[in-house]
């Protein structure tokens, strides 16, 4: 059997172990070493299939291992087949690496959990899932993984599930994991619909004869294309965290915190982006869904953006930092811009992962406290945690030569090129909130005074076994962008685009529907750039005069000490300008309309109602379950009627 | 014509086994429960072996009464494997319960082989008779509990609307017969295929009753009624054999019937009506069943409405009238046998008394108090809800592609919603059980021999799922 | 011929009016006696058919055997006072009634869609009714169902010595 093979079933064997003798292993390192381990020898793997695929012409990089025959009757046949390709393998090795990385690290994390090996179990199923999911040849080996992962991240999120979990509607960390489920379940319907249109029409699931034949069957812009992407893309939205299905995604952080930096940034929720690239014959296809996709991506971006100002949870700010971040990847996708796409998953891979494990980091050292309010200073007492946080930040940010600025820049320049510069505005904004909300997070966390109590609190610096992966993602984080750089520098630079010159043979296809834009922009993309550059660092300057010295809260706290109190008094007077002329307008758009109208009305509502229609319907039928025999013969008596007129009567 | 040995022996063996030597004991060994259980699980064994050794012997026997091998010798086995694995989990139970009497086991074997019948018709009198076979094994033993009203009123009820039923059946039987002049299926068939029937509309009408006593033993809507009450009166592990190896019956005789009686694309101008009645009463069954199960908080009555919906399910495959969708139901049924049967033992060895543990409430925090049986129930529930890997799975998907294929893509959206539905109870009780903290102190438990009925249905729960082509492979012997 | 019309038509009548006086009496006894007839009736019509030995193993059973039966436990259980079996939901009667109505009319339709006229008897059914020739295919083509019906029997009989039996461990 091909090596290949054994990429998911590491994973399949630390989570039977674990989840069958964790209670008899009880030792925390053992458990610890197996579940690390399992990861670690399928990114072995992994990389091993990288170099020998390095050896290779592009087009041969791609191998087919079939592994076992799932279904088979008559006309229909599934394999376990796995597609090792370019695409699956990059995002193979995101998975296996920063899951390792993660592993690693929640060693330190979870040290003491009374539940320490089911935590571990669940992760490993968790990888075992998302790996079958992106090297899956097929349709339905991919929703398996699909659903696995949805049960992976339910499992997790209500990890705790007993602790209390602030949020809308929610009381306990188990409600929170809860919506996620239901909320991922409307998007799967729609997946899963997709799929029966696919193989009524192809009479097959697997991905690449569907690619081959899509385009002989279905002419490109046809409803049906759009109709079967537009239903694919509604299960993205809600694995990936757009609007409309995105509100659950910052309830997701009510889990422990390396699962959010895994699953609910590093790689499931990436899982969309993953679906549109793996179909992107078929999305290209079909203008108008990739009209749509461009138009959601970047109204999250947007939305998510501007709503990450308001919050103080250091975890949530982080996760509508990521629904943001997703929705420049889907823009990225729906104009064409696959590779770019691509590139963004890889760095937001790094700088997210990196970003929530130092918060991970920080709340750790904080005992539990993740209110950013309550703290600042953090500085001297995790040195290295700061360090790393702060690469994480400038990366995000998109200062230049740091990873997330190449990826950033490359989606805003696709917008400009085939899109409109309407949506290079759009995204710019949405990237000058980022720059802005991720500083004022470092910046009140990190810096400043400290506002925390000394008498309860006393921060340190987390174990090697988590701050080792921090490093390892802030170099990745910082220099992980020079895999994708973009030609104008490289021309400059003679840096070639490596990861374009690796995903090409994968996106040929779909390319070859979509309009090309040829010409010289040198200039124009030098000039953007450079905008782009002012913009980030505007934001973050912006951030850092607003909350180096305090926030609202820490003029509270001053309040009750007179001397500094008076003394600041001024400082906050120039906050209140701010405030009122230029964040104020958009923290009240955000935080009264986004956050509380749209968020909690109008989308909890639509998924609340449907669960009442069914419940006002459980009501009524309990009624004619009435126990008298006398009524279930008289119901009988009714349906054999009506029965007996439609079938002999009936035309 | 004639009798072929060699072919007829499941059925021989059951009977002579049951009339012929089972009573005999009985009679003169007294209270020695040990023996007659040993000797009816050996008997089920045996019958269950011959059923296997005989599955590639197709054909005839006792002058075209009853076919040989094939599909009926795959539900002979299925049949004895759940007559075996309910046994198994019975006898703790009764025991438990204190009312574990012989004749329990002989009243089990005697649904079996009526059940057997109704698999391996090929008359409607024999049809017939194998209906009431089962069906009166079945009223006697809802009502097993004596002492329990609930179990009497199980019992009356089920036994007045199952005559109501059977009325029905026979009336239906006695239309075609005079329509077609004849009781064996490859006569009807050919009547019903040509059209050449005199009286085309009270054939219609004949079909149209015997499909409803065969939707009533199935629990179809509007015919289901009974079940969630039946259901939750019996003793569980009763239940468990009811809605399981009853449900299985009752398709396994409504697959050849309905192949006879409905051909698709063929004959008679009644089909397509009655296709498309049969595909309305699957939407409906399947919606009520699922969304009546959302308001329970009964496990025992949850589990009963939910048998309900997966009535629904399995219908959409008659529907559909073509190869794929009847081998999608034999896999369904399969799949469904083990993982509903596997659900109604756990719920019966956390019971107590008849009536009581039998809450959603009680089964908080289980994961803490019986880690495996927590397992095993929510992998139990993740089948049932349609979940891959488990068996439930596939079975689902194999009758959804049954019922696009013959241009029923509106039925299998709404079972897909409907499916969606039943992730709330399914799941419902899994994060009862793993998310809640118990309430109380846990009772010990000791399920005995049920483990065993537990261990193989969990097994098959995941085989089936994991590696289904084992049992497909199994179809092309159908004929 | 005329006089199996006839005869027919008669004991149809009768079939019917006796299974209504079953179902409305109030005295048990009296229904139970309404059953009776209703029996006879049957056999009657069995006869017409040409179908003597069902008819007499109506006779036989039915109003035989089962019927003293039904009327000792009648007689036993001392049902003297009906009123409380009446039932209440009248609602539940206008349905059952209208139910049954929409039922007939459905049969009347049915049958009416075959107008078959009158047609007559095949000189068969001269020879198909007998004792002879109901033993003869009861114990050769229809041997299989004749014994599977003893199970049946079997099955029947240990049922009702479990759900009566007055002692249970």
């Amino acid at each position: 059997m091909n090596s290949a093979a054994l990429i998911p079933l590491f994973p399949l064997l630390g989570f039977l172990v674990i989840g069958l003798f964790g209670k008899q292993l009880k030792s925390e390192r053992l458990i610890g070493i197996i579940g690390s381990g399992a990861i670690l020898a399928s990114f072995a793997i992994a990389v091993s299939i990288f170099f020998s695929f390095l050896g290779m012409p592009g087009e041969e990089r791609s191998m087919h291992v079939p592994v076992y025959t799932w279904i088979s009757t008559g006309a229909f046949t599934v394999n376990i087949a796995y597609q090792v390709d370019q695409l699956s393998l990059l995002f193979t090795l995101i998975i296996t690496g920063i899951g390792f990385l993660i592993h690693v690290y929640s060693i330190g994390y979870m040290h003491g959990d009374k539940s320490f090996s089911r935590f571990f179990a669940y992760l490993n199923l968790f990888v075992f899932m998302m790996l079958n999911l992106v090297l899956a040849d097929n349709f339905l080996l991919t929703f398996l993984g699909w659903e696995g992962v949805g049960l992976a991240s339910y499992l997790l999120i209500g990890f705790w599930y007993e602790r209390k979990f602030e949020g809308t509607g929610i009381v306990y960390t188990g409600d929170a994991a809860k919506k996620a489920f239901i909320v991922n379940r409307i998007g799967d319907f729609g997946v899963l619909i997709a799929m029966f249109i696919l193989f009524n029409t192809f009479g097959t699931l697997s991905y690449s004869e569907i690619a081959a034949q899509a385009p002989t069957v279905w002419a490109p812009g046809t409803a049906m294309v759009s109709v079967v992407t537009l239903l694919l893309f509604l299960g993205c939205t809600g694995k990936s965290a757009q609007i409309p299905l995105g509100i659950w995604l910052p309830d997701a952080m009510a889990g422990p915190t390396p699962v959010s930096a895994l699953i609910h940034a590093a790689t499931m929720v990436t899982s969309g982006i993953f679906l549109i690239a793996r179909n992107n014959v078929l999305f290209a296809m079909s203008p108008s869904t990739m009209a749509v996709v461009t138009g959601i991506g970047i109204t999250t971006a947007l939305i998510a953006g501007t709503i990450g100002i308001v919050q103080n949870d250091i975890k949530k700010v982080l996760a509508y930092s990521t629904v943001s971040q997703l929705g420049f990847m889907f823009t990225a996708l729906g104009v064409g811009a696959f590779t770019a796409g691509v590139f963004h998953v890889m760095t937001h891979a790094f700088f997210k992962a990196l970003l929530f494990l130092g918060s991970g980091s920080v709340i750790h050292g904080m005992h539990e406290q993740q209110d950013i309010q309550k703290m600042g200073g953090l500085k001297k007492y995790m040195p290295t945690t700061y360090k790393t946080f702060l690469i994480g930040t400038l990366a995000i940010s998109g200062i230049p030569f740091f990873s997330g600025f190449f990826s950033k820049d490359e989606i805003l320049w696709m917008g400009f090129l085939n899109g409109s510069p309407i949506l290079w505005g759009v995204g710019a904004v949405a990237a000058f909130t980022t720059a802005f909300y991720m500083w004022r997070l470092t910046s009140l966390t990190f810096l400043g005074e400290e506002r925390f109590d000394h008498h309860h609190v006393h921060p340190h610096e987390s174990p090697a076994t988590m701050t080792i992966p921090l490093i390892v993602l802030a170099v990745l984080s910082a220099f992980g962008g020079f895999l994708g750089v973009p030609h104008v520098i490289g021309h400059a630079l003679h840096i070639p685009n490596l990861l374009e010159g690796w995903l090409d043979p994968i996106f040929e296809r779909g390319m070859s529907f979509l309009p090309k834009h040829v010409g010289d922009h040198a200039m124009l993309e030098w000039g953007l750039m450079g905008a782009s550059t002012v913009i980030a660092i505007a934001g973050i300057m912006l951030a850092k005069s607003i909350y180096s010295k305090g926030t609202e809260r820490a003029e509270g706290i001053a309040a009750r000490m007179k001397g500094i109190y008076t003394l600041l008094w001024n400082k906050y007077y120039v906050d209140e300008v701010y405030n009122f002329a230029v964040i104020g307008p958009i923290l009240a758009v955000s935080r009264d309309f986004l956050w509380k109208i749209f968020d909690v009305k109008i989308i909890d509502g639509i998924v609340n109602g449907s669960a009442s229609t069914v419940g006002a319907g459980a009501a009524a039928l309990r009624k004619i379950q009435s126990g008298v025999a006398q009524n279930y013969a008289l119901l009988m008596m009714v349906g054999i009627i009506a029965f007996l007129a439609w079938v002999t009567l009936g035309r | 014509m004639g009798i072929d040995l060699f072919g007829s022996l499941p059925l021989v063996v059951i009977w002579l086994a049951l009339g012929g030597v089972g009573i005999v004991i009985q009679a003169f060994v007294r209270d020695n429960t040990r023996l007659v259980f040993g000797y009816y699980i050996s008997t089920l064994i045996a019958t269950g072996v011959l059923a296997a050794l005989t599955f590639g012997h197709t054909g005839l026997t006792f002058d075209g009464m009853v076919t040989m091998g094939g599909s009926g010798a795959f539900f002979d086995i299925l049949f004895c494997v759940t007559g075996i694995l309910t046994m198994l989990a019975a006898r703790p139970y009764l025991q438990r319960e204190d009312s574990e009497i012989d004749e329990f086991y002989t009243l089990l074997v005697s649904a079996v082989s009526g059940m057997m019948l109704m698999a391996h018709a090929n008359n409607l009198v024999v049809l017939f008779v194998g209906v009431e076979l089962m069906s009166i094994s079945f009223y006697v033993m809802a009502g097993f509990f004596r002492k329990s009203i609930r179990s009497i009123e199980a019992a009356l009820k089920y036994f007045l609307l199952g005559a109501f039923a059977t009325g029905f059946l026979v009336y239906g039987m006695a239309l075609v017969y005079g329509s077609t002049n004849a009781l064996d299926y490859a006569t009807i068939t050919s009547v019903v295929r040509a059209g050449t029937t005199p009286f085309p509309m009270l054939l219609a009408a004949g079909v149209t009753l015997m499909a409803v006593g065969l939707c009533f033993k199935i629990a179809a809507f509007p015919f289901h009624q009974w079940a969630p009450d039946v259901y939750q009166g019996s003793p569980t592990v009763v239940s468990a054999f009811m809605s399981t190896a009853g449900k299985a019956a009752a398709f396994s005789a409504f697959i050849p019937a309905f192949t006879m009686l409905m051909p698709v694309g063929a004959g008679a101008s009644y089909v397509m009506n009655m296709q498309l009645a049969l595909a309305v009463i699957a939407a409906v069954t399947m919606l009520v069943g699922n969304i009546s199960a959302v308001a329970q908080s009964n496990v025992k009555r949850m589990l009963a409405f939910s048998s309900v919906a997966h009535a629904g399910y399995l219908l959409m495959g008659i529907v559909s009238g073509t190869a794929a969708g009847h081998q999608a139901i034999v896999f369904y049924l399969t799949a469904y046998t083990f993982m509903q049967l596997g659900a109604f033992v756990i719920v019966s060895i956390l019971e107590r008394e008849n009536d009581g543990h039998l809450e959603f409430s009680d089964y908080a925090g289980l994961s803490k108090t019986h880690p495996v049986l927590a397992f095993l129930m929510a992998m139990f529930m993740f089948s049932l809800a349609g979940i891959p890997p488990f068996a439930g799975f596939f079975g689902k998907y194999m009758l959804f592609i049954a019922a696009i294929d013959s241009g029923f893509t509106w039925l299998t959206i709404i079972a897909v919603v409907s499916s969606v539905i039943s992730v709330y109870f399914y799941l419902g009780l899994v994060v009862k059980m793993y998310f809640s903290d118990p309430v109380g102190e846990g009772h010990a438990t000791n399920p005995g021999t049920a483990a065993l009925t537990l261990g193989v249905a969990a097994a098959f729960t995941v085989l089936l799922g994991v590696l289904p082509s084992v049992l497909q492979s199994m179809f092309t012997a159908f004929h | 011929m005329d006089m199996h019309v006839l005869l027919f038509a008669l004991f149809a009548v009768g079939a019917v009016a006796s299974a209504v006086l079953t179902v409305t009496r109030r005295n048990p006894v009296a229904s139970a006696m309404s059953l009776v007839a209703h029996f006879f009736m049957l056999s009657g019509l069995y006869l017409t058919l040409e179908a003597q030995f069902v008819a007499a193993v109506q006779v036989l059973v039915y109003a035989g055997a089962i019927m003293v039966l039904v009327v000792f436990v009648v007689m036993l259980l001392n049902l003297g006072n009906e009123h409380r079996l009446q039932e209440r939901s009248s609602l539940r009667s206008v349905m059952g009634t209208l139910i049954a109505a929409l039922f007939a009319v459905q049969v009347i339709i049915t049958l009416l869609a075959h107008p078959t006229g009158m047609n007559a008897m095949s000189p068969q059914a001269l020879t198909i009714g007998t004792t002879e020739s109901i033993g003869q295919t009861l114990f050769t083509t229809y041997l299989f169902p004749f014994e599977a019906v003893s199970l049946l029997l079997l099955a029947a009989l240990i049922g009702s010595v479990i759900l009566a039996k007055r002692h249970v461990k």
